[in-house]
C-alpha cells in the first residue's frame, strides 16, 4: 500500500511540475537547407518542388505504379520538352520529390508531413485509393497546402469542406451515368444493383440508384457482398428471379470475373452487364475470355477517345509517349495522375505565381479540355464537368461507346442469352 | 560454486526503473521546447503509441501467459467508439471538447468488452484462447461492418479534421508514461506475482488460493482499457476509420513481435521492442529500399532463432540463448 501512494504522489508531482511549467513553442519547422538555399538564390536556376507519397510497395502497389508512372510523364516533359513552368518571364524546372507510402495510413500521414514541413514542397499531389487520399488531404488541409489528385474518387473525400484538395477524375457517383443513360435510351426499363461494401464501390452504387431515377429506371433489387467474396451465385440466383433489364455489379477487378462466370453458369440474361471495376481492364478478355462480350464498365479515360490538347496532342498521342517512355500502355490511373498534375501546372501559370491563394484561386477558376478530357473544378473540388466513359467489350476489343463525342462504337443492346451466343 | 548474487541497496533497486523512467518523460516532456518540427512531434507520438500498445499486449501475453492474437479488436472498439461518438452526437462545445469527452469512454467501452468476452475466452488454455480471440477480432470486425447507420458499414466514419501535433505528443506521452509505470507496479505488486504464477502454473496457483479468474479478467481489461484508449486517439488523428484499416491483423502481430523482440513477461521489454522495431524499419525502409521487406523479414527469423527470449531475457539469463552464451564464454575466458 505504501509503494501504491509514493508511485502515485511520484506520478503527481510529475505532472505538477508539467503544468506548471510554460506551455512548450509552436513546433518549429524548419525549412530544408538544400531546398531553401537553391529556392533564395535569385541568379540560380529556379525550381518548384512537388511531392507526393505514393504506394510502391503493399496492397497499392500495381496502381500505386502507374500513378507514378503518369506523374513521371508530366515531369518529363515539363522540364525537357516544354521548358519549365512559366511564371513572369521565367521558366521553373519541376523538381519532383516522391516516397514510398506503403499503402499504409500511418505512414502516409507521416510522409506528407514530412513533404510539407521539412521537404517543403510547394504543392503535393494525391496518392492512389480513396482511403490513403482521406488520411493524405486532412493533413494538407491543416497547414493549408494544395493537393491535386486523380486517384481517390470516393464523394466523402468532398463532403468535409476542404478546401485545398482538387481531384481531375469524375466522382465515384457518377461511373455509371453515361451507361445507364445510354441504356434508357434503348428501351432499357428495370435494373438490379450488387456491389462490395467499402466506401469506393458504395459511392458508385449510390451514384447509380441516382441515375436510374433520373432516366425512369425502375430498381428492382440491391445487394452488396463483403470484400474479397469468392462466391456470388447466391446474389445472381436471387436476381435471376427478378428479371431485370439491367444488372450492376462490382468492386473490384475479380468480382467482375466472379460475376460474369456465376451469370453464365446460372443462366442469368439481363439485357446488360455493365460492371464497375474489370472492363476496361485488358486482363478481363484475357481471364474469361468470349464470355467477356457484351460487357459495359465505365472508364476514366481510354486511349481511343477523341480529347486533346495543345501539350500531350490527343488521347492516342499521350498513349504512344506513355508506352515510349514505360514500356507498356497506360492505365486510366495513369492517364489520370498525368492529367493531375497538367491540371496544377496550368493552374501555376494562369496564377502566373507560387502563392498559394493565387494557385487555389486559378484552379477554381480552371476550365480546359486536355487529353484525358474536360477539367473544371466545382467549389467542393470535384472535377464535376467530365463526363464518365462507358465502354463496351465487342469482338475482344474495349471500345468506347459513351460519352457520344468520344465513342468510337455504338452500343450493342440487348446482349443476347447466353445459350444464343 | 554458487554464483554470487550481487544486489544493489534494496530500496535503490527496487525503485531505479521507476525513476529513470520518469526521467525520461520529463526529458521528453522538455524535448518540444527545444523546438522540435511537428514531423518529429508525429514520430514521437507514433512511438508512443507503439510502446503503448506493447506493454498493454505485454500484460495480458506476456506477464500472464495468454497470448492474445486479436488484441487489435479493443484498438479498434477504441477507434469506433470515438468515431461514432465525435460524428453521431451533438458535439458539446466544440469538436476538440467532443475528443475530450469520447477518449475515456472508448477505453471504458473496451474494457467492457473485455470483461463479457473474458468471461467465456479466458477459461481456455494455451492456443484456444488464442484463436478464440483470433476469432473474437474477425467476428468483430464483420459485425462493425454490418451495423451501417452507426458505423457507416465498409465506407467508414470521417471524423473532424483537427490535427494538433504538439497536444498528440503530450497526450500520448502521458498515456505511455502511466501504463509501463502502471505495468512496472503491477509487475512487483501482489496481483503481478499472481498473474505469473498463473502463467507458470495455473491449476497450483488456484490451489495456493488465487482467484484465478478475477486476476485474469482484471489484467484483461486493463489492457483493453489502454488499448481502446490508443484506438480512440488514432481515429481522431488519422481522421478516418473504416473496418480495412481499423481491424487489421497486421496490428496485432506488430504488438506480439515488439514484445517478443524486447522481451515477453518484463516490464521494459515491449518498450525496448516498439522503439527498435520503429526505427529499424524506418532505416531499412529509407536505406535499402526495394529489398527492405525482405532484410525486415530476415532480421526477424534471425532475432526468433537466436533472440527467442527477446532482448532482457537474453541479457538476464545468458545460458538461454546461443548469443547469450557466446557473451558468456567470452566474458568468463577473460576471468579464468
Amino acid at each position: 500500500m505504501r509503494q501504491i501512494i509514493l508511485l502515485f504522489s511520484l506520478l503527481l508531482v510529475a505532472s505538477l511540475v508539467l503544468t506548471a511549467c510554460p506551455g512548450p513553442p509552436a513546433p518549429v519547422d524548419a525549412p530544408d537547407t538544400a531546398a531553401d538555399s537553391a529556392r533564395t538564390d535569385a541568379d540560380a536556376e529556379k525550381i518548384i518542388y512537388i511531392g507526393g507519397a505514393v504506394s510502391e510497395t503493399g496492397k497499392y502497389a500495381r496502381e500505386g505504379q502507374d500513378t507514378r508512372q503518369g506523374y513521371g510523364v508530366w515531369l518529363d516533359w515539363v522540364n525537357n520538352e516544354y521548358g519549365g513552368i512559366k511564371i513572369a518571364n521565367h521558366r521553373y524546372k519541376v523538381e519532383l520529390v516522391m516516397y514510398d507510402d506503403e499503402g499504409d495510413p500511418d505512414t502516409t500521414a507521416r510522409l506528407v508531413e514530412r513533404l510539407i514541413n521539412e521537404d517543403r514542397v510547394d504543392f503535393l499531389l494525391g496518392p492512389y485509393s480513396s482511403t490513403l487520399t482521406q488520411s493524405a488531404s486532412a493533413i494538407a488541409e491543416k497547414y493549408g497546402k494544395i493537393m491535386i489528385e486523380g486517384n481517390g474518387a470516393a464523394e466523402t473525400l468532398f463532403e468535409r469542406g476542404f478546401q485545398n484538395l482538387f481531384a481531375v477524375l469524375t466522382p465515384a457517383g457518377n461511373y455509371t451515368q453515361s451507361a445507364l443513360q445510354m441504356l434508357a435510351a434503348k428501351g432499357a426499363k428495370t435494373v438490379v444493383i450488387a456491389y462490395e461494401d467499402t466506401a469506393f464501390p458504395t459511392s458508385v452504387a449510390e451514384g447509380a440508384q441516382r441515375w436510374a431515377a433520373e432516366y425512369g429506371l425502375e430498381l428492382l433489387g440491391v445487394e452488396t457482398y463483403p470484400k474479397d467474396v469468392a462466391d456470388v451465385s447466391g446474389i445472381i440466383s436471387k436476381f435471376k428471379r427478378l428479371e431485370a433489364d439491367v444488372f450492376i455489379g462490382g468492386g473490384h477487378f475479380n468480382d467482375a470475373v466472379l460475376f460474369i462466370r456465376a451469370a453464365k453458369e446460372l443462366d442469368f440474361n439481363p439485357k446488360a452487364m455493365v460492371i464497375t471495376v474489370g472492363p476496361s481492364n485488358p486482363k478481363l478478355v484475357a481471364e474469361v475470355g468470349v464470355d467477356a462480350e457484351y460487357i459495359i464498365g465505365p472508364t476514366q479515360w481510354e486511349a481511343s477517345m477523341n480529347y486533346a490538347d495543345e501539350y500531350f496532342g490527343s488521347a492516342s498521342d499521350y498513349a504512344a509517349r506513355y508506352r515510349e517512355m514505360w514500356d507498356e500502355s497506360p492505365t486510366y490511373q495513369a492517364a489520370e495522375s498525368t492529367a493531375t498534375a497538367l491540371a496544377l501546372h496550368l493552374a501555376i501559370e494562369e496564377a502566373n505565381s507560387l502563392d498559394t491563394d493565387a494557385v487555389r484561386e486559378a484552379l477554381r477558376n480552371l476550365d480546359v479540355v486536355t487529353f484525358y478530357g474536360p477539367i473544371d473544378f466545382d467549389e467542393t473540388g470535384k472535377n464535376a464537368s467530365k463526363p464518365m466513359g462507358a465502354i463496351q467489350i465487342q469482338g475482344g476489343e474495349i471500345l468506347v461507346v459513351a460519352p457520344g463525342n468520344a465513342a468510337v462504337a455504338d452500343l450493342l443492346y440487348p446482349a443476347p442469352a447466353w445459350k444464343d451466343r | 560454486m554458487i554464483a554470487k548474487v550481487r544486489r544493489l541497496p534494496r530500496f535503490f533497486g527496487a525503485w531505479v526503473g521507476l525513476t529513470l523512467w520518469l526521467l525520461l518523460m520529463l526529458l521528453l516532456a522538455l524535448y518540444p521546447y527545444t523546438g522540435v518540427s511537428s514531423l518529429t512531434l508525429f514520430v514521437g507520438s507514433q512511438v508512443f503509441v507503439l510502446v503503448t500498445l506493447a506493454s498493454n499486449w505485454n500484460l495480458i501475453g506476456g506477464l500472464t501467459g495468454y497470448v492474445d492474437f486479436g488484441h487489435a479488436v479493443f484498438f479498434g472498439i477504441g477507434a469506433y467508439v470515438m468515431g461514432i461518438l465525435v460524428t453521431h452526437l451533438p458535439l458539446l462545445i466544440s469538436p476538440e471538447w467532443s475528443f475530450w469527452q469520447a477518449l475515456p469512454i472508448s477505453g471504458v467501452a473496451a474494457a467492457v468488452f473485455a470483461l463479457l468476452i473474458g468471461l467465456p475466452t479466458l477459461r481456455l488454455k494455451g492456443p484456444y484462447f488464442s484463436i478464440a480471440m483470433l476469432g473474437t477480432f474477425v467476428v468483430t470486425r464483420e459485425i462493425v461492418r454490418v451495423l451501417r447507420p452507426l458505423t457507416g458499414g465498409g465506407s467508414g466514419l470521417s471524423l473532424p479534421p483537427i490535427l494538433n501535433r504538439l497536444g498528440d505528443y503530450y497526450l500520448m506521452l502521458g498515456v505511455m508514461g502511466l501504463v509501463v509505470a502502471i505495468i512496472w507496479w503491477i509487475h512487483r505488486s501482489e496481483f503481478g506475482q499472481s498473474l505469473i504464477a498463473i502463467r507458470e502454473d495455473e491449476i497450483g496457483a488456484e490451489m495456493r488460493g488465487i482467484n484465478t479468474t478475477l486476476h485474469k479478467i482484471v489484467a484483461f481489461m486493463i489492457a483493453a482499457f489502454f488499448t481502446g484508449i490508443v484506438g480512440g486517439f488514432w481515429a481522431w488523428q488519422n481522421t478516418v476509420i473504416d473496418p480495412d484499416v481499423v481491424f487489421i491483423e497486421a496490428r496485432t502481430v506488430e504488438m506480439v513481435m515488439m514484445s517478443m523482440l524486447g522481451g515477453l513477461g518484463t516490464v521494459w521489454g515491449p518498450p525496448l521492442g516498439a522503439v527498435i522495431i520503429y526505427f529499424l524499419q524506418d532505416v531499412v525502409w529509407g536505406n535499402l529500399f526495394g529489398v527492405h521487406l525482405l532484410v525486415l523479414g530476415v532480421l526477424l527469423v534471425l532475432l526468433a532463432l537466436f533472440l527467442p527470449e527477446g532482448i532482457l531475457g537474453a541479457l538476464e539469463d545468458r545460458s538461454s540463448t546461443s548469443i547469450g552464451r557466446l557473451l558468456g564464454r567470452v566474458t568468463s575466458r577473460g576471468r579464468n
